[in-house]
């Protein structure tokens, strides 16, 4: 089957999936999942043995090496890149607003921004937001599912995963890399240096945490959770009642809910 | 919106896009309510917000700077968290299920090793502190409870979003949970927590007895 085929599929699919639930509230994952706990520490060790012989050493000689201004153009770049993908998950969760605000961060990046290298967009007051299918999927009430460790890539869960497969698919970039040598250089390129830019940027929290959890792995994993939420509500303020009846800190009137929602 | 892309071909799509981009220029940008800044509000006493404000304060003054040794910093942290946090309930919360398996006694020994268990966690982040504007916002009251936004300024990056959450003790606000970037202290410890019980056969004394490793008791 030729790429494009498998493309136009799992557009197909994946839009015959949200109009099927397209009544539902936003996901917001209350509890971790983890019914593969064991292989998912496995390859989490591993991917916490490669970042300490490759990525972190690669994210520290990036920090000591690269000056200021150089950093944030290596950001802006790669999220340039990204922009055309956010413009199509806003518009599959039905805001367009957004999506044009991603499409009008790309053309003007990517023209006087100096191919992306400078964020003007944000200058003239329109932020970044990533947007990616997994938080499509959210949005239309399909919850995480269980959590994965992928190889490499971290901390993720069977929703997310899907999301990853399906922008893969629908990046334009993608499209354009088939064509062209230079423009798949570039990609890679570009996805090896975000990730090194990404671990500089989180060196110091991670460290931290690294340093004070009794449970590392079971830190991540909740904080990815409550990061995929906070993504998927955009970054609305989470109240307790409308969202979490996990934290509702009632000891003595809903003991009952409280236990069920462990 | 679902119309425009049946055709499904890359090359009219990105038209539609460009002319979707060309014809919100004009529009206003929704801005998240992360980015929204946090507006000072007038001092009046007694407000939640003022009762977070004191608390910035006071932490800001006993708490930074290199002239005070980690140990200092951190019975300094411990006693901000009696004033300004209701530990029992966190350290009930953070237990989960597991609260109702401990006696009161057994309770308030762990609230004093959580007390002592954050101070190492978070009293050094203070030490760091380089200048960074502590800004605090409104008030929300949700079901029982008042949220209080605010932002920590810095030089080099975008502001951090502190959410605090109070809830009123008899008349007396006291803090029972904080959330930086939509990320909740308490729901965090709560699932590592746990864990950390969970796989050591549902015992409670295997995350007491790891948290006294970890403060050195």
């Amino acid at each position: 089957m030729k790429l494009r085929n498998i493309r136009a599929l799992s557009i197909g699919a994946a839009l015959s999936v949200l109009t099927a639930c397209a009544s539902t509230q936003p996901a917001q994952d209350q509890t971790d999942f983890d019914p593969i706990e064991p292989v998912n520490r496995v390859v989490h060790h591993f991917n916490q043995a490669v970042d300490f012989v490759i990525l972190y050493p690669a994210a520290m000689a990036y920090g000591e090496l690269a000056p200021e201004g150089m950093k944030t153009s290596v950001r802006s770049f790669t999220r340039n890149l990204g922009e055309p993908l956010n413009a199509f998950n806003a518009l599959f969760q039905g805001d367009p607003v957004q999506a044009a605000d991603s499409m009008q961060r790309f053309i003007m990046n990517s023209t006087m921004g100096l191919l992306g290298f400078y964020d003007l967009a944000a200058d003239f007051g329109i932020p970044y937001r990533k947007e990616d299918f997994g938080q499509t999927l959210a949005h239309y009430g399909i919850g995480a599912g269980p959590y994965i460790v992928l190889p490499l890539l971290g901390p993720s869960n069977l929703r997310d995963t899907t999301g990853i497969v399906a922008d893969y698919f629908m990046d334009p970039v993608t499209w354009a890399a088939e064509n062209s040598d230079t423009t798949n250089a570039v990609r890679w390129g570009a996805i090896g240096m975000r990730a090194i830019d990404a671990r500089y940027r989180a060196a110091d929290q991670l460290a931290e945490l690294e340093r004070t959890s009794i449970d590392y792995y079971a830190a991540l994993r909740s904080l990815y959770r409550q990061n995929r939420n906070a993504m998927i509500r955009n970054g609305a303020p989470v109240m307790a009642a409308d969202y979490d009846e996990s934290a509702s800190f009632d000891f003595d009137d809903d003991i009952q809910e409280v236990t069920a929602a462990q | 919106m679902i119309q425009i892309l049946s055709p499904l071909k890359p090359g009219k799509l990105i038209v539609a896009m460009s002319i979707l981009a060309i014809a919100g220029l004009g529009s206003t940008s929704g801005v998240l309510a992360a980015d929204r800044p946090v507006t000072e509000i007038a001092a009046t006493q007694g407000t939640p917000s003022d009762f977070i404000r004191g608390l910035g304060e006071r932490a800001i003054a006993e708490l930074t700077g290199n002239d005070i040794d980690d140990t200092t910093r951190r019975q300094r942290f411990v006693t901000l968290m009696d004033d300004h946090f209701k530990m029992d309930m966190v350290a009930r919360f953070v237990l989960g299920r597991y609260w109702r398996e401990l006696s009161d006694a057994e309770l308030a020994d762990f609230a004093d090793l959580l007390q002592d268990y954050l101070a190492l966690a978070y009293a050094n982040q203070f030490r760091n502190f380089n200048g960074e504007q502590f800004v605090v916002g409104n008030a929300t009251v949700n079901n029982n409870d008042t949220f209080v936004a605010s932002q920590v300024l810095r030089a080099d990056g975008p502001p951090i979003n502190i959410s605090w959450r109070l809830r009123d003790f008899d008349g007396e606000y006291r803090i029972i949970d904080i959330s930086v970037e939509g990320l909740s202290m308490g729901i965090t410890q709560r699932d590592e927590f746990a864990s950390v019980i969970q796989n050591n056969g549902g015992r409670v004394s295997a995350l007491t007895d790891a948290l006294k490793q970890k403060i050195g008791k």
